[in-house]
């Protein structure tokens, strides 16, 4: 192992832990505002995960899943706005 | 020469996204309400997404091992961390709007709420 993968597998467990900790946030938050939003920081911490184990798995490759996922989790916040706002999702 | 720095800065950059990260989950926990935890949730997006994936782009501009295609991964990782520093913080707005608009969580602690005053909670 080099000095890049040596470090990055020190960092790797800060982004499970916190992964872990954002989903008990999306499980049990009282309103579904807090569950958007820990869906939210969850899915761009993996997009950030994915790049990273793309650099520690020296797979290029895999820089191409981030970019659908941050794409994905804003329709979601915008569908979610727009329902709690108007009551449908309407065109 | 050059190479060294610039992987050095990368790491760096990946390592405080780490930590950011850690500190943003935790927030997650320790706020009490909706309009409280918008605070941690931009820690962790901007701190915590988008400078690990520059931090990573620049040392795929650098990094041999990748081979022909680390040209394609450090384009392709700045074009990411573009798209959520423009994407994430619209997204938390319109959410944050739409949850006051519906009167769905209630602002706490609140001196004055002139958009809904019955959506006020204690009075401090």
């Amino acid at each position: 192992m080099d000095l890049v993968q040596s470090l990055v597998i020190v960092f790797l467990p800060f982004y499970l832990v916190a992964i872990v900790l954002y989903l008990i946030r999306a499980i049990k938050g009282p309103t579904i505002g807090d569950q958007v939003l820990a869906i939210d920081s969850m899915t761009y911490d993996l997009a950030a995960l994915l790049v990273i184990l793309g650099l520690f798995f020296k797979e290029p490759i895999l820089i191409v899943t981030a970019i659908p996922l941050a794409l994905w989790i804003y329709a979601l916040d915008i569908y979610i706005a727009k329902y709690l706002e108007k009551g449908d999702m309407g065109g | 020469m050059i190479t060294e720095i610039i992987t050095y800065i990368g790491l760096a950059l990946i390592g405080l996204g780490a930590l950011a990260d850690l500190i943003a989950s935790i927030g997650m926990h320790r706020f009490k309400n909706f309009y409280l935890r918008l605070h941690a949730t931009t820690v962790g997006t901007i701190w915590g997404a988008v400078f690990p994936i520059i931090g990573a782009s620049l040392i795929a501009f650098v990094y041999e091992p990748l081979g022909p295609y680390k040209y394609l991964m450090g384009g392709a990782g700045l074009v990411t961390a573009l798209i959520i520093i423009l994407l994430a913080p619209a997204g938390s707005h319109a959410l944050a709007r739409a949850i006051h608009r519906a009167g769905i969580a209630k602002v706490v602690p609140c001196v004055h709420d002139e958009l809904n005053p019955q959506l006020c909670g204690d009075k401090q």
